[in-house]
């Protein structure tokens, strides 16, 4: 995986900027401006932006597979995210909340998750409501 | 407990007590919600959304069953078990707040965040739409994150419905609801299908969700929520260029040119509704108004200037030596 990844960045790479060449330099086009791209446009450097994107993609996916997801789900995962929403998990996966950590291992934290249950300020435990 | 406080881990009992307040005190105090006097004169008393699918979660998997009942409210119907291994995180036992979102789009409906206000949340809830709200149910030290969609509110009662773990219409006080809602930095979304806005927020937020939506699902099912977008918010710019662009992606050039129009005049200095219009005016050989719109958008400083500048040689290049 590693290796794949060694390999086709640099390819990608490439073609990333080959591929954005034309646009510059070639004859005019009819394409139109798209609205992704002005929303995102702090751009002097929108093709390097792109590239970034495309490994924080890579990478994200990585992440995904190491948490469990399944191989095959992982790329549709990732292709439904935003830009930066990509970035963001890219950057941040791990400290992003999710699901429940253990409670109630010690008896002070029951204590206190009882006492502010009690208060309303927190709803750890049915019983209270 | 009696036999606690006769021993020497009495001390410890108060230091667990003394930590207690310290918490609360981190916490802040639980005071009811309130709402600013205009809506709490429009926003009616209460208000529940029946017909809410509930599907009750098993083990950690809130995040997925939230989103089957948000989805099924919105017309997908689509059950737990499918939507688990696209947004569950087996090792984290739980789910991330941009793959709730991604996974809103891959089902055809647009998830709209919200603002994150007591009122946001009444607003949508008074205008039908279910709100996927994310909660730490204890303190923020150990976190205990849980997702659950709000589906109705009680004023007098002083009280939010929810459907929530594997409970459905969970009568939860607004004070407690905020408090553990609050940890999350009021974090919320509704799901919507392409049409339907939300009841709130601003414009930029909503050309945001409606972007993502559209580079996953494309322009022609974006189509839609634009055209909404542009009849509740006219004066937009971005607004009407974006429904400039689904329309020409759709094949309506015209509707493009006429939104593209619409964009210009709203905002004078939008360089690329200026290009995007001068581009298609060149398309159908119209070339004098394809002249002035390029014109304008390579008098326009940005990254589209050059752009601008190139078209429009090549337009008098075109003109000078006819084939």
């Amino acid at each position: 995986m590693k290796r794949l990844s060694r390999l086709l960045s640099p390819l990608l790479i490439a073609a990333l900027v080959i591929g954005s060449l034309p646009a510059v330099a070639a004859a005019p086009n009819s394409e139109l401006v798209g609205t992704a791209a002005v929303l995102d446009a702090s751009t002097i450097q929108q093709d390097r932006e792109h590239i970034r994107d495309v490994l924080a993609r890579e990478d994200v996916q990585r992440q995904l597979q190491l948490q469990g997801v399944d191989a095959d789900e992982v790329q549709a995962r990732v292709a439904a995210l935003s830009d930066a929403e990509v970035s963001e998990m890219a950057d941040r996966l791990d400290q992003m909340p999710a699901g429940a950590s253990v409670v109630g291992a010690l008896f002070a934290v029951f204590v206190i998750l009882l006492v502010t249950d009690i208060l309303g300020l927190t709803s750890v435990y049915p019983f209270t409501r | 407990m009696i036999r606690l406080l006769r021993q020497p881990g009495n001390a410890r009992l108060a230091g667990v007590f003394m930590l207690a307040l310290f918490m609360l005190s981190l916490a802040g105090c639980a005071s009811t919600p309130s709402l600013s006097p205009e809506a709490a004169r429009t926003l009616p008393q209460q208000t529940l959304l029946d017909d809410v699918p509930f599907h009750g979660q098993r083990d950690y998997q809130c995040g997925p069953a939230s989103l089957a009942m948000a989805l099924g409210a919105s017309g997908v119907s689509i059950d737990v078990d499918t939507l688990i291994p696209q947004v569950f995180l087996p090792d984290r036992e739980g789910s991330v707040q941009p793959e709730m979102l991604a996974t809103v789009r891959r089902h055809g409906r647009i998830a709209f965040p919200l603002e994150g206000s007591f009122e946001a949340l009444l607003a949508e809830l008074d205008a039908g739409h279910p709100v996927v709200v994310m909660q730490n149910l204890s303190l923020p030290l150990w976190p205990v994150w849980h997702y659950a969609v709000a589906i109705g509110y009680d004023r007098p009662a002083e009280e939010m419905i929810l459907h929530s773990g594997t409970t459905p219409k969970q009568r939860v006080a607004f004070n407690r609801f905020d408090a553990t809602w609050a940890r999350s930095d009021r974090w919320a979304f509704v799901a919507l299908p392409p049409g339907d806005l939300p009841a709130g927020g601003d414009v930029d937020s909503a050309i945001q969700a409606i972007t993502d939506f559209e580079s996953v699902q494309g322009a022609e099912a974006a189509l839609p929520a634009w055209n909404a977008l542009a009849e509740r918010h006219p004066r937009s710019a971005m607004t009407r260029f974006a429904q400039g662009n689904a329309r020409y992606a759709t094949g309506d050039e015209d509707g493009a040119i006429i939104a593209f129009r619409a964009a210009t005049h709203a905002d004078t200095e939008l360089a690329p509704a200026w290009l995007n219009l001068g581009l298609l005016f060149k398309a159908q050989g119209n070339i004098e108004r394809a002249r002035h719109a390029l014109e304008q958008a390579a008098t326009l400083p940005g990254p589209w200037q050059s752009r601008a500048q190139e078209e429009l040689a090549s337009l008098e290049q075109g003109e000078e030596s006819p084939r």
